[in-house]
C-alpha cells in the first residue's frame, strides 16, 4: 500500500478571503443575469447574513428533508 | 491526459472517485472511512484514500470536479421559499443557514481542504453528473439515459440522448414534482428513516396488494406525454424539511404508521400499511415504464442507462428491463448520489481531452485489506488467528457446513451493496439462516429479503432469467425457478423472486473462487449474500473495521485475505 498523503496545511487568512470574495462575485454574477434580475435585491440581503454565518462559523442542522431544501 | 477527482457532498453519501488517463482508478464513499452510516460531510477521507491508492499527492490533480451547481441550487432554493410564502416561513432561516453556512462555498472548501489551487475545483449539472456516471462506464456507445431522483439543482427527473461522450437533454420533470420525493415521502408516512428505509419499503411491497391504486391516483398521475405530477398537498417537502407528507396524504390513506412499532402482518393495520408499499411500488414502476418508453421514443435508442437514487429500486429495473422496449439496461452500482462523484470526474476528463473509460467490470473500487494489520491486531486481542493455503476453499468448507461466514477480501465495493469483497456468506438454504442471521446481526424487519450471489454460468439453473448488465452488481431481480425454490429457501422473497448477483472472475474474483470451490464439493454454487455489517453501521473496510465487527457479532468465522478466525463451539 502506498504511503498516506499528508493533508495540506489551511491556507491562510488572506488567501481565504480572497477565496470568498471569488465566490461571492460568481454568485452576484450568477443572480445579475436578466432572467433571475427580480432576486437581485435579495442576494445584498443574504450575502450579508452569509458573512454573518461564514464569521459565526455557521449552522449545522441535517433534517431527512434537508436536500429538497437547504 | 489527465488526473481527476470528482466528489459529490452535502446531501447524502458523499463520495469520491479518481479517474486517471480516462480509467477509473479508484471511487470511495465517506462512510467507509469515517464510519458515519451515509455521512454526508465533505468527502476528505475518500478522496486522500483514492489519492494514497493511485500514488498520487494533490499536487498532481489537474482537476477536482463537483457534481453540482451551488448557485443554481441556491436560486431553486430561493425560488421555492418565496413562491410558497407563507408556508415556508418557518423554513426560511434554517435554509439560508444551510445554503450560506456552507453549501455555497464548498468550492472553496475543497480547494483548502485537498490544497489544490482554487481555479483548478470546476462543477458540473446534478442531473448531468448522474446521467455521465451511467453511460460513460457502461458497455453501450449509444443509449438512452434516464435519471430519476428527488431533485438535484432544479431537475428530479431528465432523459438524455447518449451518443459516445456526448449527453444531450432531452427532457426533464422539475421539483416539486419528484418521483424520488414521492417515494420518500411515502418511507417517511410508513414510519421509516427517509434515505435509508427506501430499500424497506421495497421489501414490504411483496407482503401487501396493490389495492389502493384509486387512492393514489390522486396522488401521483401521469400527464399523458410521459411525464408526471404530485398532487402538492399531499407533500410538504416544499416547506418543510422534517416531514415529507401533509395532512391530505394522511386523509387519503389513513394515519401514519408509528415509527419503530414491531411488524404482524395479523394487524390489520400493518396489513395496510404493506398494501400501500405495493400500490407505491406498482405505480412507481408504471411511472418508470412511462418514462422509458418516452426516452425510447425521443432517442430510439436500443439501450437504457438509469441513475439517480430511484435506481436504486432493484424490482422496478426488472420490469424496465422485460417491459420497456430496451434490448439491454444497465445500472451503475453507486446510482445514487454517491455515484454524481464519479460523474462529474469522467465529465472532467473529458472536457480536458480523455478517452471514454473502459465499461465498468468491477465494483471493487475501494480500498484494500490489511491483512498484516489485521494479524498485529488479531494477536493483541488475543484472538485465535491463522493462515490458510486456500481462503476460497475454506470459505466453502464452512458456508456448506452452515456456518455464517464474515468475508472480507480484496478492495472494498462502491456502491450499497456488499458483492463479495466485504459480504457475510452463508448457505442458501434454509430459511432458518434467514431468522439466525436477522438475529445474530442485521436485526432487520422480517419482510426483508436477503440476497443469492450465483456462479454467472450456472445461473439459469436457478433463475427463470440470465445474467444481464446489471446482475453483476445486484441492481436488478429476477423470478427463482420452481424447481431452485426449495434449494433457495434463504434467499427467495415471497414474490418468488431474488435480488441476485451473478458472479464472474474477473468482476468478483474472490467470491468466484468460493462458488467454484462450493461446486466442486457438490453443492450448488450459490450463496446467501449480504453486506458485512450491522443494523445501522456502514460496511466494514479496512482491517480493524472487520475484526471490530468479529467482537461484536456472533458470526462463525471471519476470513480476512488469508487469515481465518473461528468461534470455537
Ligand atoms: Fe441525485
Amino acid at each position: 500500500m502506498n504511503a498516506p498523503v499528508t493533508r495540506p496545511p489551511r491556507p491562510g487568512l488572506l488567501r481565504r478571503l480572497a477565496a470568498r470574495l471569488r465566490t461571492i462575485a460568481g454568485l452576484v454574477l450568477h443572480f445579475l443575469h436578466p432572467a433571475r434580475f427580480v432576486l437581485a435585491p435579495l442576494l445584498i440581503v443574504l450575502l450579508l447574513a452569509g458573512v454573518l454565518l461564514w464569521l459565526t462559523g455557521g449552522l449545522a442542522y441535517v433534517a431527512p428533508f434537508v436536500y429538497t431544501l437547504f | 491526459m489527465a488526473r481527476v477527482l470528482g466528489i459529490s457532498a452535502h446531501y447524502h453519501d458523499a463520495a469520491a472517485a479518481l479517474v486517471v488517463d480516462g480509467e477509473v482508478v479508484a471511487a470511495i464513499q465517506e462512510e467507509r472511512l469515517s464510519r458515519i452510516k451515509h455521512d454526508p460531510g465533505l468527502p476528505l477521507a475518500a478522496a486522500f484514500a483514492c489519492l494514497q491508492h493511485a500514488g498520487l499527492r494533490p499536487g498532481d490533480l489537474d482537476a477536482v470536479a463537483f457534481y453540482e451547481e451551488p448557485f443554481a441550487k441556491l436560486e431553486r432554493v430561493l425560488v421555492h421559499l418565496l413562491r410558497h410564502l407563507p408556508r415556508t416561513w418557518r423554513a426560511f432561516p434554517r435554509a439560508l443557514a444551510g445554503q450560506l453556512g456552507s453549501k455555497i462555498w464548498v468550492l472553496d472548501h475543497l480547494s483548502e481542504g485537498l490544497g489544490v489551487a482554487r481555479d483548478r475545483v470546476v462543477r458540473f449539472d446534478h442531473h448531468r453528473s448522474h446521467a455521465a456516471s451511467a453511460l460513460l462506464v457502461s458497455p453501450y456507445e449509444r443509449a438512452a439515459v434516464l435519471v430519476v431522483d428527488g431533485v438535484g439543482e432544479a431537475h428530479a427527473t431528465t432523459i438524455w440522448d447518449g451518443r459516445g461522450y456526448d449527453l444531450r437533454l432531452l427532457a426533464s420533470v422539475d421539483f416539486p414534482h419528484s418521483l424520488g420525493l414521492l417515494y420518500a415521502g411515502l418511507t417517511a408516512y410508513l414510519g421509516f428513516t427517509v434515505n435509508e428505509g427506501e430499500y424497506k419499503v421495497m421489501g414490504l411491497a411483496a407482503w401487501g396488494q396493490p389495492r389502493l391504486r384509486e387512492q393514489f391516483a390522486r396522488i401521483v398521475r401521469l400527464t399523458g406525454d410521459g411525464a408526471y405530477e404530485l398532487d402538492l398537498a399531499c407533500f410538504a417537502h416544499m416547506s418543510d424539511a422534517d416531514l415529507g407528507f401533509g395532512p391530505a396524504l394522511e386523509r387519503l390513506l389513513g394515519p401514519r404508521r408509528p415509527p419503530g412499532r414491531p411488524w404482524d402482518f395479523e394487524r390489520e393495520d400493518d396489513r395496510h400499511y404493506a398494501d400501500v408499499a405495493a400500490t407505491l411500488q406498482a405505480v412507481l414502476e408504471d411511472i418508470l415504464l412511462a418514462l422509458a418508453r418516452k426516452a425510447r421514443a425521443l432517442t430510439g435508442a436500443d439501450h437504457l442507462c438509469l441513475a439517480g437514487g430511484v435506481a436504486l429500486n432493484a424490482l422496478a429495473n426488472a420490469r424496465l428491463q422485460a417491459e420497456a422496449g430496451f434490448a439491454r439496461v444497465f445500472v451503475q452500482p453507486a446510482a445514487g448520489d454517491a455515484g454524481g462523484a464519479l460523474g462529474a470526474a469522467l465529465l472532467a476528463a473529458r472536457e480536458r481531452g480523455d478517452p471514454r473509460p473502459a465499461p465498468l467490470r468491477t465494483a471493487a473500487l475501494g480500498l484494500p485489506v490489511d491483512a498484516d494489520r489485521a494479524r498485529d491486531v488479531a494477536g493483541e486481542l488475543g484472538l485465535p488467528v491463522r493462515r490458510v493455503d486456500e481462503p476460497a476453499a475454506a470459505v466453502a468448507r464452512l458456508v456448506a457446513a452452515g456456518k455464517i461466514v464474515a468475508h472480507a477480501r480484496g478492495r472494498f465495493e462502491w456502491g450499497p451493496r456488499a458483492l463479495g469483497q466485504r459480504s457475510l456468506l452463508a448457505c442458501p438454504r434454509d430459511p432458518a439462516t434467514r431468522e439466525r442471521m436477522n438475529r445474530l446481526i442485521k436485526e432487520r424487519e422480517p419482510f426483508r429479503p436477503f440476497a443469492p450471489a450465483v456462479l454467472s454460468e450456472r445461473t439459469g439453473d436457478f433463475f427463470a432469467a440470465g445474467p444481464d448488465d446489471m446482475t453483476p452488481f445486484m441492481t436488478t431481480t429476477a423470478r427463482v425457478r420452481d424447481d431452485a425454490r426449495e434449494r433457495l429457501g434463504a434467499v427467495t422473497h415471497r414474490d418468488g423472486t431474488a435480488r441476485l448477483q451473478t458472479v464472474e472472475a474477473a468482476r468478483a474474483p474472490e467470491l468466484h473462487a468460493v462458488l467454484t470451490e462450493l461446486a466442486a464439493l457438490g453443492h450448488d454454487p450459490v450463496v446467501l449474500n449480504t453486506s458485512l455489517n450491522g443494523a445501522g453501521e456502514p460496511i466494514v473496510a479496512g482491517a480493524e473495521d472487520a475484526l471490530a465487527f468479529w467482537l461484536r457479532h456472533g458470526v462463525d468465522a471471519l476470513v480476512v485475505e488469508d487469515l481465518l478466525i473461528e468461534r470455537s463451539p
